[in-house]
């Protein structure tokens, strides 16, 4: 966890009111939010916003987004509709006000001249942390390939080659893509067999059966695995403990301990993560 | 007619609890700011930190020893507020004293350490260990105990709804701390709690806090199971705030004590009311999670309007 420890040791975040650019569909259950701020905001790959339309109404607590893109002082964003906080966001237009908490938590990090090719796993809304990282940093040679339902799941225009794409059913899939009918890890186990490089770094963002899959993949080949947990927050800023994950501590009597997603990740190596402790849990948090 | 005790009471001033004066009035909840650390660093364009103005930032609770809290999920969001079962996960009070009060002592930030055990006599060993570690922290101002747990002595009910329980804790951290304040944290889970308040000042506290979280149960309407895997939790947020102006109101009224309020304090009014019932400081608690510069941003806006820089009536 070492670079990790480096990359976010004193917070720095700022709460600005941001204003609705544009708010829109990309694709039949993902929508795209794009948000002037008062001014520049730096964040890296894999840090996310906590978000609050708060001229709607008042929520208990704010959303957490990962940021697709920053440019200059405009905040890009993927998100969902699946409850009271992204439909509040969906309803919003061009021009109304947004409360912004950002940059937070552990980004993907940069590559360097050890880091092998880069093998990027993202599924549904885990796109943007892997989007934003092969914006800023992609090299010749790094794979990187997208998950969804159906052709109604995917965000097209942000998925222009080198991007590879896979789909459980074939509807809605545009006539002029080539998709792979499957798993994102099945697409990417045909892709590396074509590939020629032989040691890859994998970086994933997407839900806990696309985690579980990219880590165990990794692992097989002895590969390095980074991971973006999804987990539903109450603060984003580690003061509520409401977003834990267990993490393998030999040094702790029980050898494992709970850890915040928003501030200790939601970037975590794969291996330092207790997958068998996660359990089947769902629900709760702030949907 | 008497007038009000808020009358006078000009709340940006600071505030004397028992031994110890407090730089103010706006103190952040225990729970809801972590240890007070996290914050550091964060900017926004109407206040230069988080910590602008806070009289204190009441820490996580910490125990004798380290938890690591109750199975996911804990927090759920309800309209109006929102029911945790944490389970007091901390690191633990040898790490608190070693490693995070010296960092709140270096950071200037005003501290009151909240305390949990399951025996009285752990509260007393706690405070008696604060301080003798912690004499010369001048920006460490107290100790508020936290009695909603479970009293293994006694059978595993709640400290906090039984007086004498309450007394016998409250005495024990009491006797450890001469020049510290001393505050009693109050359940709302009771008929009664001007007993409770009572029962903490004469056994020694300097002030109560009120109130903790109100007991809750969400049920998630596909599975029909309750949301929290141990079925309850506590409520907070500005649902409760009602219950919380009664128990505040029932404890001025019936007990000699001074009162820290709590209960869905977001705003500068929301605070106004507690401050109208005769409590000498309130605690911003669940809006501090949605928002880290609440608490700031309540001084705040109790700064502003009065002539002399500060709310008055």
């Amino acid at each position: 966890m070492g670079f990790l420890d480096a990359a976010c040791r004193e917070p720095r975040a700022w709460d600005l009111t941001g204003k609705v650019l544009a708010n829109q569909p990309i694709s039949g259950g993902l929508w795209r939010l794009d948000l002037a701020l008062p001014h520049e905001v730096p964040c890296a790959p894999g840090q996310f916003a906590m978000l609050h339309p708060y001229e709607r109404t008042q929520l208990v607590f704010r959303r957490p987004y990962s940021i697709l893109a920053a440019q200059d002082a405009t905040m890009s964003f993927l998100y969902r509709v699946v409850g009271r906080g992204s439909s509040l966001l969906a309803g919003l237009s061009q021009g109304e006000p947004v409360a912004c908490l950002a940059p937070l938590g552990r980004p993907f990090p940069a590559p360097d001249a050890q880091t092998p090719a880069v093998l990027l796993l993202a599924g549904g809304v885990g796109l943007p942390p892997l989007h934003a990282w092969l914006e800023r940093y992609g090299r010749p040679g790094d794979l990187p390939c997208f998950g969804g339902r159906d052709g109604g799941d995917v965000p097209w225009p942000l998925l222009p080659p080198p991007w590879h794409v896979a789909v459980e059913r074939l509807s809605g899939v545009p006539s002029d893509r080539e998709v792979f009918q499957g798993l994102v890890t099945d697409l990417a186990l045909r892709q590396l067999a074509a590939a020629a490089a032989r040691e890859y770094l994998v970086l994933a963002c997407g839900p806990m059966p696309l985690l579980r899959a990219a880590a165990a993949l990794a692992a097989a080949r002895g590969w390095p695995c980074l991971v973006s947990v999804e987990e539903h927050m109450g603060c984003g800023y580690g003061v509520c403990k409401g977003c834990v994950v267990p993490l393998r501590d030999p040094a702790s009597p029980a050898g494992w301990r709970n850890v915040n997603t928003c501030t200790d990740g939601p970037v975590f190596a794969a291996g330092d993560l207790d997958w068998d402790r996660f359990g089947s849990r769902q629900g709760g948090g702030a949907s | 007619m008497s007038l009000p005790a808020w009358w006078q009471l000009d709340v940006c001033r600071p505030v004397k609890i028992g031994p110890r004066e407090l730089p103010g009035r706006i103190w952040t909840a225990s729970g809801c700011f972590a240890y007070g650390l996290h914050a550091h660093g964060f900017a926004a364009a109407d206040l230069p930190s988080p910590y602008a103005g806070l009289g204190a930032v009441v820490t996580k609770t910490v125990t004798p020893q380290p938890r690591s809290g109750n199975p996911m999920p804990r927090l759920v969001e309800l309209r109006a507020g929102a029911i945790n079962s944490i389970g007091l996960e901390n690191v633990g009070f040898e790490v608190f004293l070693a490693e995070v009060l010296p960092e709140l002592q270096a950071r200037g930030v005003p501290t009151v350490v909240s305390l949990a055990a399951t025996r009285p006599p752990e509260f007393g060993e706690m405070a008696a260990r604060l301080h003798a570690a912690a004499a010369g922290m001048n920006h460490w101002h107290g100790v508020e105990l936290n009695l909603s747990c479970p009293n293994v002595a006694e059978g595993g009910h709640d400290f906090g709804s039984d007086p004498g329980a309450v007394a016998a804790c409250v005495a024990a951290a009491r006797q450890h701390l001469p020049d510290r304040a001393l505050l009693a944290k109050l359940t709302p889970n009771t008929a009664r709690i001007a007993p409770l308040a009572a029962a903490a000042r004469a056994a020694g506290c300097d002030a109560v806090a009120a109130i903790n979280t109100v007991v809750g149960l969400d049920v998630d309407v596909v599975t029909g199971r309750p949301v929290l895997p141990r079925r309850f939790g506590g409520y907070s947020g500005p649902a409760i705030q009602p219950i919380a102006l009664a128990k505040v109101d029932e404890i001025v009224r019936e007990a000699n004590v001074p009162v820290v309020g709590i209960g869905g304090i977001e705003t500068a009014a929301d605070a106004l009311k507690f401050f109208a019932l005769g409590c000498v400081a309130v605690q911003v608690g669940t809006a501090q999670m949605r928002d880290p510069f609440a608490a700031a941003r309540v001084a705040a806006a109790l700064r502003r309007p009065g002539a002399g820089g500060c709310w008055r009536r």
